[in-house]
Formats: C-alpha cells, sequence, structure tokens
C-alpha cells in the first residue's frame, strides 16, 4: 500500500497536514453506563495527538472503537476522507490503523520475524518464505535502529525490546495511524528516549500516532496536540504550546488540584519497628540492609530492575532469600512464606494488582476479607455473614470506596477503588508493616492524592509504611527518608528533605549528573 | 441487565431447559411422569451428581479430575473384598470411601508438591486406580457379598408395601431410594460447604487468582489437596453405592464416569477455567444429563443417538455461557 499522504520533509513546518482519521460523534452505551457521549477527534498526518483522561473517562473505549474492537451506538469514523465500518478486528490494521497496547500482544514462544509477520507470513507456494520474513523483519528493525536479531525467541526479550517489536509489527502493516498505549509503563528511562526518538522518526514519515499516557511531563518530548476527555465527554482538544501540563490536569478532574501531596501530619520516631541485615538472594540482590521507624514513610528508589520489588517480595516470604534476617519490633523472625510474614503482620501490595492483588471475579467483600477468614467465621468453620457484611461496609466507608454494592464484583470498579480494596485488606487484617509497591500506578490523578492521604495516616497510626516507586516526585512529596537500591544492592540511604531528584538519580544510576541530563524523562506524578 | 439478573438467567436457562426436557419427555411418553420413574431417574442420576459435586470443587479451584470414573471402581472393589474377607459391610465401605480419600489425596499431593498440571496428575490416577482394581480382582466381578451388601444400594426410606390377599407384596409407594438421599445430603452439605465456610472462600479465591490468594495468606496447597481428596473421597462413596446397587464388585464399573461428571459440572455453569461455579448449578446439570438419558431410552432412541444429542447438549450449554461472558 502506498501512502498518499506526502510526509513533511524535515524542518518543515508540521501543522497544515489534512486529517487522516476523523472521528465525528461516537457514543457508546454500556450497561450502567455512558462510556463515550458524541465525542468527536481527529488524527492528521504526521502530528503526535495524546490522549488524556482520568481512568473511566474513555479513552480505552475510544480507542477499541477507533480500532473496530467495539461498534459505536453513534457517530462515523472517516479515515482519509472515506466513512469507514470496522466490522471486526481485522480490518483496521488491514487499512493502516494499528494498535499497541500496554499489555503486549506478541506469542513469546515464536520467534521476532514470526511474530511481525503473524497471519501475514510471506509464503513461497504453500510454504513460508521463511528467508524472506527474516531479511523484511531485520529491514524493520534496522529502520527503528534498534539491535534485535529477527531470529531471537520473543520471550528472551526484555519488555522494553518487545515493545521495539510491536512497533515493527505495525510498520509492517504500513500504518499510517498508530495508537499508542501507555507505551512507557514498563519501560526505564534510556528505553523511554529511545521510544520517543523512534516516534520522531514515524512523525517525520506522515505517521499520525495516538498516544495515551498517565504520565504527563513526558508529553512535552513528543506531543503536537492535546485533547482531553472526562466521563465519556470531550472537553477539549488544543495545540500543546498553548497549553499546560497543570491546565490539562485540571481538564482531566474537572476542578483544579490545589497541592498534589497532602501535608504531612505523622512524625517519624527513633523506635525501630522492621530491621533488616545481609538479605541477599543468589543473583537477584546482595546484602540488603535498612530500618523502618514508628511513624514514618520509608522510600525505595531505583530504576526498574534495581531489586526494589524483589526485596520486599522476600522479607514478605513470597520468594526466597539465600540469607539475611528481618527482625520485627526486637525480636528476629522466621519467615519463609507469606503465611508467615503475614501471621507476623507484614503485608506486601504488590504493583500488579490484577496479576496478584485481586480476585477480580470476586466481590468487594470477598477480596476485603480474604487476609483474614479466621475472623469472620465461627469455630467451626462457618461464615458469619452479618460479621462479615459489617467488616466490608466498615472498610468501604473507612477508605472511601466507591462501589454500588459490598457484593459487586471487584473487575467492574476503577483502578484507584481497586487499590483501596487492597488496602483495605491488609488493615482488615491489623499488618503492622505494609510494602506499598507502586501504589498509585495507573491510577487517577484524584484517587492518587487520596492513596497519599491514607499511606500519612498509616503512618500516624504507627503502621510501618514503605513506598516502593519509580516516581522520583512521588518519593520525595510523600516520604521520610529514602533506600536508593543499584544492580540489587543498597547505594544510598538520604533523608528526603535534603535531598533531591539529582542526587537520587546519581545514587541510582551509579553516574554522577546523571539526574540533571536534559533528556531524562522522570514522570510527573500529580 | 446486572451480573446478579444475568447470574440469575444463567441458572434460569440451565433449568428451564431442564423444565423443557421434562414437559416433552411427558408428553412424549406416558410412564415417564410417574412416581417409579422419577425414582429410577433420581436413581440414574446419583453417581453423576455425586461425582459432579466433588469435581465441582476440584474445577472451581481451577483443576480438573479425570481419576474419579476409576477411583470409584478400586474403591468399590476395595469394599467388595474386604466384605469377602469377612469384614462388616459398614466397615467395608467406610474402608472404600477411605480409598477414594487417600486416591484424591495423592492427586493433590502430586499436583501441588510435584507441581505436575492436574490433568496429567489425574490422567495418571486414571490408569493406575483402574490398574489397581483390575490386578486385584483378576478383572472377575466380585460376587456373593450377601443381601447386606445391596442394602445401601437397593433400600429405600419411607418404602410403604402392602401385603395383598394372594400373599404378593404390593408397593404403594417405592420409598425414596437411599442413594437418592444420599445425593441430596452430600448435594446440601457441599454446597454449605462452599458458600457457607471459610474453607469454600478459599476454594474459591485460588481458582479466581491463585497468586493473589496466596499473596493473602491462604494456605494454597492446603485448599488444593483438600479439594481433591474430597472429590476421591465421593469417588469412593459413589463406588460403595454403585457397587452396593449390583450387589457385586465390578473392577469395570465406572468407566467414562468422570467425562459425564465433568460435563453435568460445566452444563451447570462452572468454569473450566476456575472461580466460578456451584453446587445448584450441578446439580441442574447431572439431571439434565439423566432426564435426556432416561426420556430418550423411554422413547426408544438408540444410545448411540443419544450420546450424540448429550454432545451436542454439552456444546450448546458452554457455548450458551461464553455468550453471556462476551457480553462485556
Amino acid at each position: 500500500m502506498e501512502p498518499d499522504i506526502v510526509p513533511a520533509p524535515r524542518g518543515a513546518p508540521r501543522r497544515p497536514a489534512a486529517p487522516v482519521l476523523v472521528a465525528e460523534g461516537l457514543s457508546k452505551q454500556f450497561p450502567g453506563v455512558k462510556a463515550l457521549d458524541r465525542v468527536s477527534f481527529d488524527l492528521r498526518a504526521g502530528e503526535v495527538h495524546a490522549l488524556c483522561g482520568e481512568n473511566g473517562a474513555g479513552k480505552s473505549t475510544l480507542m477499541k472503537i477507533l480500532t473496530g474492537v467495539y461498534q459505536p451506538d453513534e457517530g462515523r469514523i472517516l479515515y482519509k476522507g472515506e466513512e469507514q465500518r470496522f466490522r471486526t478486528v481485522l480490518d483496521a490494521p488491514r487499512m493502516g490503523i494499528a494498535i499497541i497496547h500496554q499489555e503486549l500482544n506478541l506469542v513469546p514462544h515464536l520467534t521476532v520475524a514470526e511474530n511481525i509477520f503473524l497471519g501475514r507470513e510471506p509464503k513461497r507456494g504453500p510454504f513460508v518464505d521463511r528467508k524472506r520474513m527474516t531479511r523484511e523483519a531485520a529491514a524493520l528493525l534496522k529502520r527503528l535502529a534498534v539491535d534485535i536479531a529477527p531470529g531471537c525467541l520473543v520471550k528472551s526479550l526484555p519488555v522494553a525490546r518487545q515493545q521495539m517489536v510491536e512497533i515493527a509489527k505495525a510498520l509492517s502493516l504500513n500504518a499510517e495511524v498508530l495508537i499508542m498505549d501507555e507505551p512507557t509503563s514498563s519501560l526505564t528511562e534510556s528505553e523511554t528516549d529511545q521510544l520517543f526518538q523512534i516516534i520522531r522518526e514515524l512523525k517525520r514519515d506522515g505517521v499520525g500516532i495516538v498516544y495515551v499516557s498517565h504520565r504527563l511531563d513526558e508529553l512535552k518530548h513528543i506531543v503536537d496536540r492535546v485533547t482531553v476527555l472526562r466521563d465519556g465527554a470531550h472537553v477539549w482538544t488544543k495545540d500543546f504550546q498553548q497549553t499546560s501540563v497543570a491546565e490539562i490536569v485540571n481538564a482531566m478532574v474537572g476542578r483544579s488540584l490545589s497541592s498534589v501531596f497532602p501535608q504531612r501530619s505523622s512524625r517519624p520516631t527513633a523506635e525501630v519497628i522492621l530491621k533488616v541485615e545481609g538479605l541477599s538472594r543468589r543473583g537477584v540482590f546482595e546484602d540488603v540492609g535498612f530500618e523502618l521507624r514508628r511513624g514514618e514513610i520509608l522510600g525505595f528508589a531505583g530504576l526498574m530492575g534495581a531489586g526494589r520489588t524483589e526485596v520486599a517480595r522476600a522479607v514478605f516470604g513470597a520468594d526466597a532469600r539465600s540469607a539475611g534476617t528481618i527482625t520485627l519490633h526486637g525480636r528476629e523472625i522466621r519467615v519463609s512464606s507469606p503465611i508467615d510474614a503475614i501471621a507476623q503482620g507484614i503485608a506486601y501490595l504488590s504493583e500488579d494488582r490484577k496479576h496478584d492483588g485481586l480476585a477480580v471475579t470476586m466481590s468487594v467483600m470477598e477480596n476485603l476479607t480474604i487476609t483474614d477468614i479466621p475472623a469472620v467465621t465461627d469455630r467451626f468453620g462457618f461464615l458469619r455473614p452479618g460479621r462479615e457484611r459489617a467488616v466490608a461496609e466498615e472498610y468501604v466507608r473507612l477508605l472511601n470506596i466507591r462501589t454500588p454494592s459490598i457484593h459487586k464484583t471487584v473487575k467492574n470498579l476503577s483502578g484507584g477503588n481497586q487499590q483501596k480494596i487492597v488496602i483495605g485488606k491488609w488493615l482488615f487484617r491489623k499488618s503492622k508493616v505494609l510494602f506499598f509497591d507502586e501504589p498509585t500506578r495507573g491510577i487517577d490523578v484524584g484517587a492518587k492524592f487520596a492513596i497519599y492521604e491514607l499511606l500519612d495516616r498509616l503512618a500516624a497510626e504507627g503502621i510501618g509504611v514503605v513506598l516502593i516507586s519509580s516516581e522520583l516526585p512521588e518519593i520525595l512529596g510523600v516520604t521520610d527518608r529514602v533506600v536508593v537500591f543499584r544492580e540489587g544492592r543498597v547505594t544510598g540511604l538520604l533523608e528526603t528533605r535534603a535531598t533531591s531528584q539529582e542526587e537520587i538519580m546519581e545514587y541510582a544510576s551509579g553516574l554522577p549528573g546523571a539526574g540533571s541530563r536534559p533528556t531524562q524523562t522522570l514522570a510527573v506524578t500529580l | 441487565m446486572t451480573e446478579t439478573q444475568k447470574d440469575l438467567l444463567q441458572k434460569f436457562a440451565a433449568l428451564a431447559t431442564l423444565i423443557v426436557l421434562s414437559a416433552v419427555f411427558a408428553i412424549t411418553s406416558e410412564s415417564f411422569l410417574t412416581v417409579g420413574n422419577s425414582m429410577t431417574v433420581a436413581l440414574q442420576t446419583t453417581s453423576i451428581a455425586l461425582l459432579g459435586f466433588g469435581l465441582t470443587c476440584v474445577i472451581i479451584t481451577g483443576g480438573i479430575d479425570l481419576s474419579v470414573g476409576s477411583v470409584l471402581a478400586l474403591a468399590g472393589t476395595a469394599a467388595g473384598l474386604l466384605v469377602q474377607a469377612g469384614l462388616p459391610v459398614w466397615l467395608s465401605m467406610l474402608a472404600g470411601m477411605l480409598v477414594g480419600g487417600v486416591c484424591g489425596w495423592i492427586n493433590g499431593v502430586v499436583i501441588t508438591r510435584m507441581k505436575l498440571p492436574p490433568f496429567i496428575a489425574t490422567l495418571g490416577m486414571m490408569l493406575v486406580a483402574r490398574g489397581v482394581a483390575l490386578q486385584l480382582t483378576g478383572a472377575r466381578p466380585v460376587s456373593g457379598l450377601g443381601e447386606d451388601f445391596g442394602e445401601l444400594g437397593n433400600g429405600a426410606l419411607f418404602r410403604i408395601v402392602q401385603e395383598t390377599d394372594g400373599g404378593f407384596p404390593d408397593v404403594i409407594f417405592p420409598g425414596i431410594p437411599y442413594p437418592v438421599v444420599i445425593m441430596a445430603l452430600v448435594g446440601i452439605a457441599v454446597a454449605i460447604l462452599l458458600s457457607r465456610m471459610g474453607f469454600g472462600r478459599h476454594i474459591y479465591a485460588v481458582g479466581s487468582n491463585e497468586e493473589a490468594a496466596r499473596l493473602s495468606g491462604v494456605d494454597v496447597t492446603r485448599v488444593k489437596v483438600g479439594a481433591y481428596t474430597l472429590s476421591g473421597f465421593l469417588a469412593g462413596l459413589t463406588g460403595c453405592v454403585l457397587m452396593s446397587r449390583l450387589v457385586t464388585a465390578q473392577p469395570n464399573e465406572g468407566v467414562m464416569y468422570e467425562l459425564d461428571a465433568i460435563a453435568s459440572a460445566v452444563i451447570g455453569g462452572s468454569s473450566l477455567l476456575g472461580g466460578v461455579g456451584s453446587i445448584t448449578g450441578t446439580a441442574i446439570g447431572a439431571f439434565v444429563i439423566g432426564i435426556l438419558r432416561n426420556g430418550l431410552n423411554m422413547n426408544g432412541v438408540s444410545s448411540f443417538v443419544q450420546q450424540i444429542i448429550i454432545g451436542l447438549v454439552i456444546i450448546g450449554a458452554v457455548w450458551i455461557d461464553q455468550m453471556r461472558n462476551r457480553q462485556r
């Protein structure tokens, strides 16, 4: 397929390009909720158009309609000036509209080349032309300037590399429209830089890109226009130059946020709740030690893969450790499984809520009480329905979980409310130490604030709080002290009040001055 | 439509199928809707239902148990051999059920400790248990077990018999056969276990999200071993009841029963992906299969055609379930 839109030459002003994809008045009704309400949207060739909105604002629904996953109830889609109806998920890609999902859609046991041409393998007679497939895959990867062998298995690649394979796949479709859903959520900073470089190349080639990200600070590197959605409705579309991150946030939440982080009310004391010494897991982390004091929030900072999550999981007994002692309230404890850790009052809130935090097919109540079933059963093991309902209602109220009923299935709730349920179930268990692993990932701006307030309240009540976060502003805004990890070791212990993003980055990357590089794209939490 | 409504619809759909089937057979065959035949249907359904109740627990954890048909045979022959060896009937049958429980426990241990997929572990047990049953008996039925051995399978509660003038007994009410009573009691007990007890909650949690359950402090190993042990124990119970009905211990009994039991759970709305299922559903599913067999028999439909129809019903039921889940 020949692109019929001439790519803008280098250096030329990219403003005048005609819209390649236009959505007019799209509406979509789901049982009980109007997911999209007469939303219009257009994408020009060679531009990056950011789609912003809280969870549940309608971004996903819009993307799914644009790619033919859902059919709109009202409205129409114009692609290159012609009205289109995408009846199946195959129609849109065939016409050059590709989507890269947040959760990558690759087949792990096939090679890179096989994945790129999956379902469209070049043939020689009835057989797959492997030579040609490998050659063309290599050419695509070369265009992206990434060093991946077409013959290696996808499962052997790190996530960032897999994302490049997805992009190569989109390019192989001669995509003129590329929709990227949270492409940087699992990338390190240098990988993010690399991705932006590729996005700029694609822009130069005239590809229109719809860009969805919760990390608003990174928009400035690539974005031309911004559209904000709220509660299924279109709020406004503006040139990025004529707006600001603050204005975008205000439009997303529909009110102005007075401050990003709450005032801390808890005061750190000298009393040590949890002490970890010489903790090691062969090949993953080594000789890690830290102290958690009563009333404080301790941050774990570091780059992706520095070992923060692994250390927390080892303290929690979810993974084995090869050495190290754990002391809780002055007494050394034996932890060899989560059951041991929970019995001692240690809890770990996973970074991946859906995968290992919640039983999404079960109700709010059932998820809240799962950590301590004996507390809601009688001595014969029978559940006490009245007691259980009372517990669930108490935590729903305490944490302000927005759900129509405690019997509602968890999968239908928003990310922020799901996170609150995960927190609730550990409060119900009367935990003494809570490890929060990326608790605000993928949740609304407004809900983040509520989570921060909760962390503070827990610390004030004497519960030990460890916050693992990749977002440095969050670490700086919420914690009292920061443990910095690099390649499985603790490289720094910093007083939050006396440190800066730059200093943390130096310890995290091992490079002096690393934090002040202009290309650094630290996620901003709002 | 809310979820509760949808769930009701699902349950209602299975129940409606049941009612429609009964209505059709009542019209096509005069003797279908009689007290006697109803009891026959219930009796024929007991084995599928009892196995299905245990399997439902296993399926909710996200597993499968292919061994129940063979375990049933092993447990029944074990009971028969023990009676032959001179043990009292009740003790032999208890021992038979325990044999079933032990087989299930072994399944659970192999799955959780040796970390084999349930399909493989229970496939192995299916062959081993059948092999042991055949080896112990030399593949011959164990007979001459005495009238007492037949009581559990052939006796009935509230049977009313009147002597007629000619001295012949006249059955006024055939009574509720003991197997049917057992099926009802076990069904209620397992339903309570699943919906009203902490252990049941853990079974659902493990099936819904095993890793989340583990990280929430649920003893996943214990829950799974418990579910498979229960399934094995109920297979053992089914074996004793079935052999008692035949008053003979048959090492070849129960072949392919596991598939009927799985089908009843699936028709009743259990998801093989785990986390979803109920005892009422499985009971309805078991009766759908039982009534189909009985009604088709009475209408003179050959057993080959019966297989075809039941196969289509299973596919249809799961298809409806999938449609329901896809509507989001």
